[in-house]
C-alpha cells in the first residue's frame, strides 16, 4: 500500500508542476519541444530525441494573451499563449501546434508574434482523414513538422528511430487502456489521483511513465478488488483536469470508471501498426482515429460510442465537461444528448473554465445528478 | 408521544426562506428574510420560525439546508441542493407537473421531473445575470420603479419594447436609451419581462417542455415575467403564492424523508 501510495505521490508532483520537469529536462541537456491538443504527433518528436512536453493551458490569469485573443476563446489556448508570452516556457526548442479548430489555427499565428523566442511549427491535418489523399496530405503534415524540427534543433530523422518511437507509444497507449479498467476495480483512487496519473503522461517520457504505470498496475492487482455504492459515471470532454472540480465528483461519492477526455483516454485509443512503414504507420494512425470532436465525422458516431462505454462499465451516468467557448464540442453535444436520451443514459454537463474560481454552480449540479442517479 | 418536527431551509443568494413540517408533513411556519448568504439572515430566519413556533432548536427532529449557502448553514443536520429541493417541494404542492421554472435572485433553473417527482433532468444559466432576478433588480432600479410594481406596469403596457435578453450591461444602456427617446415605461417593463422570460424559455426549450409547467423562486412573483414566460412557451403555467419558498418547504420533505422513510 505505502508503494502504491509513493507512485501516486509520484504522478501528482509531475501533474502539479510541470515547470520542475521543463527544468530537470533541460538541465539534463535535453531538449523539449511543446505539443499543443488535440493530438500532436509525438512519435516524430521522441523519436529525434526530443522530449515531447504537453502544453494544455494552466488554471492562471490571463493578461497579457489577450493583446491577441479576444475573450471568446477557450481558456487552454489563453493560457497556452499567456505562458508563452510570460516566459514559463522559455527554454524549449519549439512548440507543435496542429490545425484541428479554428481557434489552434489563431493561437498558431498569434504564437509567431506574442513569443517570438519559441518558433511555431504548424502541424496542417486533413478533414477527411480516412482514405489514400487524407493519409498522404497527413505524411505531407509530418514531413513539415520534420522538417522545421530538423532545422531548429539540428537532430536527425530517420525511419528506424521513428519505428522504435512508435512501438514506445503503442506500448504506453496499452498501459492507459489497460489502467483505466483496473482502476475501476480500486474505487479508493479518487478521481484527482486519476487525474494525475493522466497529465503526468504529459510531462514524462513516455518509457518512464510507461514503467511507472505497469509498476501501478502490478501493485494494484495483487491487492483484494473492492466494490463500492458510488455512482460510476464517464467523463467526457476537452480536459478535465481542475482540482475543485474533480474533488467535488469525489465529495459526491462519484468514481469515474471510464472517460472520453481528449486530455485523458482519447489519446490512447488507436496504435499504430508497426507492420507498416514507420511514417506510413504513423499517418494511417491518426486515419483510423475516431469519436471525437475535432475529427470530422458525418456519422457523429461520438455519442453511441460513449452510451456503448456507459452500457460497458457499467456506468450510471455521463458527465459532460464543456470547455467554455470550445465550439467543437459544444457542437458536438445536441448531438450526444440525444443520444445519451435515447439509451437511457442520464447526463449532466457542466461548463469549465481554467480561470473559474467559483464552483458552487458545478457542485451543485453534481450534487442535482447524484440524486438522479439514485 | 412527543410531536415531531421538520425543518428545511433555503439560503439563497438574496433571501433566506424556512418551512417546519409536523410528523403529518403539514406546513406549520415559514419564514422569510430577505438576506441571503454570507449575512445573518439565514440565521434569522431559523430563529424567527423557532420563535412563531414556539420551539427550540432541539425540538427539531431533523434539518435540511438547502440553496446557494446551503454548506455553511451548521445547523443543519444534512445539505441538499437546491434543484432536487425546488422538483420536491414543486411536486408536493402541484402533483401534475412535470416542467419547474425556477428563477432566483443570481441564477435560473428549468428541472424536468417525472410523475414521481425524481429530476430526469435539468439545466443552470451561466454565470450572466441576465434573465435572473438580478437583471429585474437593475432595471426596476434605472427606471426609479419599486420591484414589486413591475407587474402593474407591465400588464398596462401597450406594445412591449425590444429589450435584449443576453447581457444585463447591454440591456441596462438599451433601457436608458428607449427612455430617452421617450418611450412610454409601461412598455419598458413589459419589454424587460419579456426579455427575462425570453432568456429563461430557451434554457427551459434545451430541457425538453413537458406540461404541466410551474414557476417557482422569487421572480415567479412578479406577474410581468409570468405573462411573459407564458406567452414565450405557448403553454399555461403554474404558480402559487408561496412560490418563494419552494426550495425550503422541499428541504423539509427531504428532512422528514431522512427520519421517516
Ligand atoms: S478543440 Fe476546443 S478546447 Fe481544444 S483548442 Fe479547440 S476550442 Fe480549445
Amino acid at each position: 500500500m505505502t508503494k502504491v501510495n509513493e507512485l501516486l505521490e509520484q504522478f501528482h508532483k509531475v501533474a502539479v508542476s510541470p515547470e520542475e520537469q521543463l527544468k530537470s529536462y533541460l538541465s539534463q541537456g535535453r531538449k523539449v519541444v511543446a505539443c499543443v491538443p488535440v493530438y500532436t504527433p509525438e512519435e516524430l518528436i521522441h523519436s529525434m530525441n526530443l522530449v515531447p512536453f504537453g502544453a494544455w493551458g494552466a488554471e492562471i490569469e490571463v493578461r497579457e494573451a489577450k493583446k491577441y485573443f479576444p475573450a471568446f476563446i477557450c481558456s487552454i489556448l489563453q493560457t497556452t499563449l499567456e505562458m508563452g508570452i510570460t516566459g514559463k516556457y522559455d527554454g524549449i526548442s519549439a512548440i507543435v501546434i496542429p490545425s484541428l479548430c479554428d481557434s489552434l489555427k489563431c493561437l498558431g499565428e498569434n504564437w509567431k508574434y506574442g513569443v517570438p523566442n519559441i518558433p511555431f511549427i504548424p502541424m496542417t491535418y486533413p478533414q477527411n482523414r480516412n482514405n489514400d489523399n487524407g493519409r498522404a496530405f497527413t505524411k505531407a503534415g509530418y514531413l513539415r513538422v520534420i522538417d522545421d524540427l530538423e532545422k531548429i534543433t539540428g537532430k536527425k530523422f530517420s525511419e528506424a528511430e521513428l519505428a522504435k518511437s512508435n512501438k514506445v507509444y503503442n506500448l504506453h497507449n496499452q498501459a492507459m487502456r489497460r489502467l483505466s479498467d483496473v482502476l475501476v476495480e480500486y474505487p479508493w483512487i479518487s478521481a484527482s489521483q486519476r487525474n494525475d496519473i493522466f497529465k503526468s503522461a504529459y510531462y514524462m517520457t513516455k518509457e518512464e511513465h510507461t514503467t511507472l504505470v505497469n509498476q501501478l498496475m502490478d501493485l494494484l492487482l495483487e491487492m483484494p478488488k473492492e466494490t463500492s455504492n458510488m455512482k460510476k459515471i464517464i467523463t467526457t470532454g476537452i480536459i478535465a483536469d481542475s482540482r475543485d472540480l474533480l474533488t467535488i465528483i469525489g465529495e459526491n461519492d462519484m468514481q469515474i470508471v471510464g472517460d472520453d477526455i481528449a486530455h485523458e483516454s482519447r489519446q490512447y485509443r488507436t496504435d499504430v501498426n508497426e507492420s507498416k512503414d514507420a511514417l506510413e504507420g504513423l499517418a494511417d494512425k491518426f486515419s483510423r482515429m475516431d469519436n471525437c470532436s475535432v475529427l470530422y465525422d458525418v456519422d457523429k458516431k461520438r455519442g453511441d460510442y460513449i452510451a456503448e462505454m456507459a452500457k460497458r462499465t457499467g456506468a450510471d451516468g455521463v458527465v459532460v465537461v464543456m470547455t467554455k467557448f470550445c465550439d467543437p464540442e459544444e457542437f458536438d453535444y445536441p448531438i450526444m444528448k440525444k443520444k445519451f436520451d435515447a439509451a437511457g443514459i442520464p447526463s449532466v454537463l457542466i461548463e469549465v473554465d481554467m480561470q473559474m474560481n467559483n464552483y458552487e454552480q458545478a457542485r451543485t449540479a453534481l450534487q442535482t445528478f447524484k440524486d438522479m442517479l439514485n | 408521544m412527543k410531536e415531531s418536527y421538520f425543518l428545511g431551509i433555503d439560503i439563497g443568494s438574496t433571501t433566506s426562506k424556512c418551512i417546519l413540517l409536523n410528523s403529518q408533513r403539514e406546513i406549520i411556519g415559514s419564514s422569510l428574510v430577505s438576506a441571503g448568504t454570507g449575512t445573518t439572515g439565514p440565521q434569522k430566519a431559523y430563529e424567527d420560525i423557532l420563535e412563531k413556533a414556539n420551539l427550540t432548536a432541539g425540538d427539531i427532529s431533523f434539518t435540511v439546508a438547502t440553496g446557494y449557502g446551503r454548506i455553511m448553514f451548521t445547523e443543519a443536520n444534512d445539505e441538499m441542493s437546491e434543484l432536487s429541493c425546488h422538483a420536491k417541494g414543486v411536486h408536493h404542492i402541484f402533483p401534475d407537473v412535470h416542467t419547474i421554472i425556477d428563477i432566483g435572485g443570481q441564477d435560473a433553473k428549468v428541472i424536468s421531473i417525472n410523475d414521481a417527482g425524481k429530476v430526469i433532468n435539468f439545466v443552470m444559466n451561466d454565470k450572466c445575470a441576465a434573465g435572473t432576478g438580478r437583471f429585474l433588480d437593475v432595471m426596476a432600479t434605472i427606471l426609479q420603479i419599486n420591484i414589486n410594481d413591475l407587474e402593474i406596469h407591465a400588464r398596462e403596457a401597450v406594445r412591449p419594447a425590444k429589450i435584449s435578453s443576453t447581457c444585463t450591461v447591454f440591456a441596462e444602456s438599451e433601457v436608458i436609451s428607449q427612455l430617452s427617446s421617450g418611450e412610454n415605461v409601461n412598455n419598458i417593463v413589459a419589454g424587460i419581462c419579456e426579455s427575462v422570460a425570453g432568456r429563461v424559455a430557451s434554457l427551459a426549450k434545451r430541457v425538453g417542455i413537458k406540461e404541466e409547467i410551474c414557476m417557482s423562486g422569487g421572480v415567479a412573483k412578479n406577474g410581468g415575467v409570468r405573462d411573459a414566460m407564458s406567452k414565450s412557451l405557448g403553454a399555461k403555467l403554474q404558480y402559487s403564492p408561496k412560490a418563494q419558498y419552494m426550495g425550503a418547504l422541499g428541504a423539509a420533505l427531504f428532512a422528514y424523508d431522512k427520519l421517516n422513510i
